[in-house]
């Protein structure tokens, strides 16, 4: 069984008196020593779908079993033991970390949180996790001003780890940092995970960095999952017309000169998404179909499944002229 | 004559700890249509060395060289002749559009105005152009968005309207700094190939910002890579990202996750961290971090030399040489 396992999950606002639905029916597995890409366009549910994960939002609908017990929303009291042990890391760690206390002692609260040991048992113990992202022991008695964007993100990584966590969810934790920095903090987080066995939820825009990193993908639109698969070949042959879109709009720095595709029109307003296939408005393929039913999530083999009536093994004729490749 | 000239562009900031020097002597120039790339890692000073030329610098910002722009120097000018030149002759768009767009006029309020305090138009006139310029950057239904507040707007929508403002005056040069950076992938797309058929059409000139090799690739004619506060080295795009010669572009594009599969296991991170204004390194100022440093490159910085047709190198050692 997977550590995490997301069921059917919903996720819903209220935005002046309507229902927003930003996710709706998402299924995902997280497992030990893996990590899983989430991927989308802004607005469409990446982040809800993150929160509801770590307990940050009520679910409106579905569940989530964490190491086989379903999970409970965070509330105003301490969270259950073995529940701290599912961690998340914002995207601009200098508004998560308090810029008036040190390094150190932020990444003691962990600690201090699981009733880790004396102070003196507390230290060494930063100094291990400091040391484990990759900064000095130093660190642990500066602010977080004195640091860079990327030590910044490794500080962050390091509170999180302190909390000895098995999952934790990164919500777009590379998109402020620069190249070189950015390869840094990713090759971090493949060796911690594979390290310590953790289960990675890593959720970004950026698609070429989740291609590198990532053992599995998820593609979300407008509130569902609309494609999923191991990484490498949910890249090499993508199985529905957005996760297509979105490889296709990647610029290659290769010196070609070739201007990237761009998907026409915008990710429509999800407090009124479009009828049946949500993406239906917006895809070079759609028929028929497509705007009166929604497609179910067809599996195509081993790990991957698209939702797109293109896939349906029922209906074969579709394959020949709209060939998705 | 190319449109515009720079020259030993220096800039020195007055902090609270002494002079610091953001921008070392910097030459290039750029051709009418031309997307003039600018690309390195934040402070390596390539934002500073634009705002310079539109005279946009914080407090206690010194400059010295020349910006030759239409025979005089943008650098030296004043008063009328500057405001006549700035957001006239030379517009800019930045990364967040939420910065020029004024929150609570609407979008067709702010593009009139702007049309009317530098061309004198009629309010009719400057609405009607307004609507035209939300129409050349490809807003849907230009009419109706003349009377919609930015909030109302996406993000890539917002980052349009910010480009028709830009344009409103028709510019002969748009400086973009990182334009496309907030955006996602998709949306992306649509505003490189926007300005890619501007410059077509009207030959508007580009000095395009970013940290994004894959976006200069798409997009930029001349590239040139900013490491603290110089230019270590410039060419033409195509043969600058396929045969890098010095070894901080290399470093750069290696630790670039590549969008199609090329088997590597893990990127390249380039070792420490891009050094602040305050602590530059003395000779060449990437030689703590360079795998290829002899002695010459601790002592003295690597002057900025021709290694080829347009192509310039500023490095002692030059390991990715062609064998001639």
């Amino acid at each position: 069984m997977s550590l995490v396992e997301v069921r059917e999950l919903g996720v819903v606002y209220r935005r002046q008196g309507v229902d927003v639905h930003a996710v709706v029916g998402a299924s995902l597995a997280l497992e030990r020593g893996r990590i899983t890409g989430l991927v989308g366009e802004s607005g469409c549910g990446k982040s809800s779908l993150a929160r509801a994960i770590v307990g940050l939002v009520e679910p409106a609908a579905g569940e989530i079993v964490f190491d086989g017990k379903p999970l409970s929303p965070l509330r105003r009291g301490a969270r259950p033991r073995h529940e701290t042990r599912l961690q998340l890391v914002f995207q601009n760690p200098y508004s998560s970390l308090n810029p008036r206390r040190t390094v150190g002692s932020q990444i003691a609260d962990g600690l201090r949180l699981r009733g880790e040991g004396e102070r003196t048992d507390r230290r060494t113990r930063v100094g291990e996790l400091l040391d484990q992202v990759g900064l000095s022991g130093g660190a642990a008695g500066r602010f977080p001003h004195q640091f860079s964007g990327g030590q910044r993100q490794r500080i962050a990584i390091a509170r999180a780890l302190a909390a000895d966590p098995s999952v934790i969810v990164l919500d777009e934790p590379l998109s402020s940092l620069d190249a070189s920095t950015q390869a840094q903090i990713a090759n971090l987080l493949v060796g911690l995970t594979r390290d310590l066995e953790l289960a990675l939820l890593l959720i970004s825009h950026d698609l070429a960095i989740v291609r590198h990193i990532a053992d599995e993908v998820s593609v979300m639109y407008l509130g569902t999952i609309v494609e999923e698969g191991p990484t490498r070949e949910l890249w090499s042959s993508p199985q529905h017309p957005y996760t297509e879109a979105l490889i296709a709009a990647i610029p290659a720095a290769d010196g070609s000169g070739t201007l990237p595709e761009a998907l026409p029109g915008e990710v429509p307003d999800p407090a009124s998404p479009p009828s049946g296939c949500r993406f239906h408005p917006r895809c070079p393929h759609a028929f028929a179909r497509c705007p009166g039913e929604v497609p179910p999530l067809y599996a195509l083999g081993p790990d991957r499944a698209a939702a797109c009536f293109l896939r349906d093994p029922a209906s074969t004729q579709t394959h020949e002229h709209e060939g998705v490749t | 004559m190319s449109l515009l000239e720079v020259e030993e562009l220096r800039v020195r900031i007055r902090g609270e700890r002494g002079e610091v020097t953001i921008v070392d002597g910097v030459d290039y120039t750029v051709e009418e249509g031309q997307v003039f790339g600018v690309a390195g890692e934040s402070g390596s000073g390539k934002t500073i060395s634009v705002l310079a030329l539109l005279q946009l610098l914080p407090r206690g910002a010194s400059t010295s060289g020349r910006a030759i722009y239409g025979g005089r120097d943008l650098l030296r000018l004043s008063g009328r002749a500057l405001r006549r030149v700035r957001g006239r002759e030379l517009a800019m768009v930045f990364q967040d559009p939420l910065t020029s767009l004024h929150p609570m006029l609407t979008i067709g309020r702010q593009l009139s105005e702007h049309v009317r305090v530098h061309e004198g138009a009629s309010k009719r006139a400057a609405l009607a152009r307004a609507a035209e310029l939300l129409a050349e950057v490809r807003i849907p239904d230009p009419e109706r968005a003349l009377h919609a507040f930015p909030h109302q707007f996406s993000g890539g929508m917002r980052q349009r309207v910010a480009i028709a403002g830009a344009l409103a005056t028709r510019p002969k040069l748009l400086i973009a700094d990182e334009p496309t950076t907030a955006l996602d992938v998709t949306v992306q797309a649509g505003i490189l190939r926007l300005l890619d058929r501007l410059r077509r059409e009207s030959g508007l000139a580009v000095i395009l910002i970013t940290h994004d090799l894959g976006v200069m690739s798409s997009i930029a004619d001349h590239v040139s890579i900013f490491y603290a506060g110089r230019i270590v080295e410039s060419g033409p795009t195509k043969e600058l990202l396929s045969t890098p010669r010095h070894p901080y572009t290399r470093a750069l594009l290696d630790a670039l996750p590549h969008p199609v599969d090329d088997g590597r296991a893990d990127l390249l991170a380039i070792p420490g961290l891009p050094p602040s204004p305050r602590s530059r390194p003395a000779g060449c100022a990437f030689h703590p971090r360079c795998a290829y440093a002899i002695d010459a490159s601790r002592v003295q910085a690597p002057p900025l030399v021709t290694v080829g047709a347009a192509r310039l190198l500023a490095c002692h050692v030059d390991p990715f040489a062609s064998p001639s």
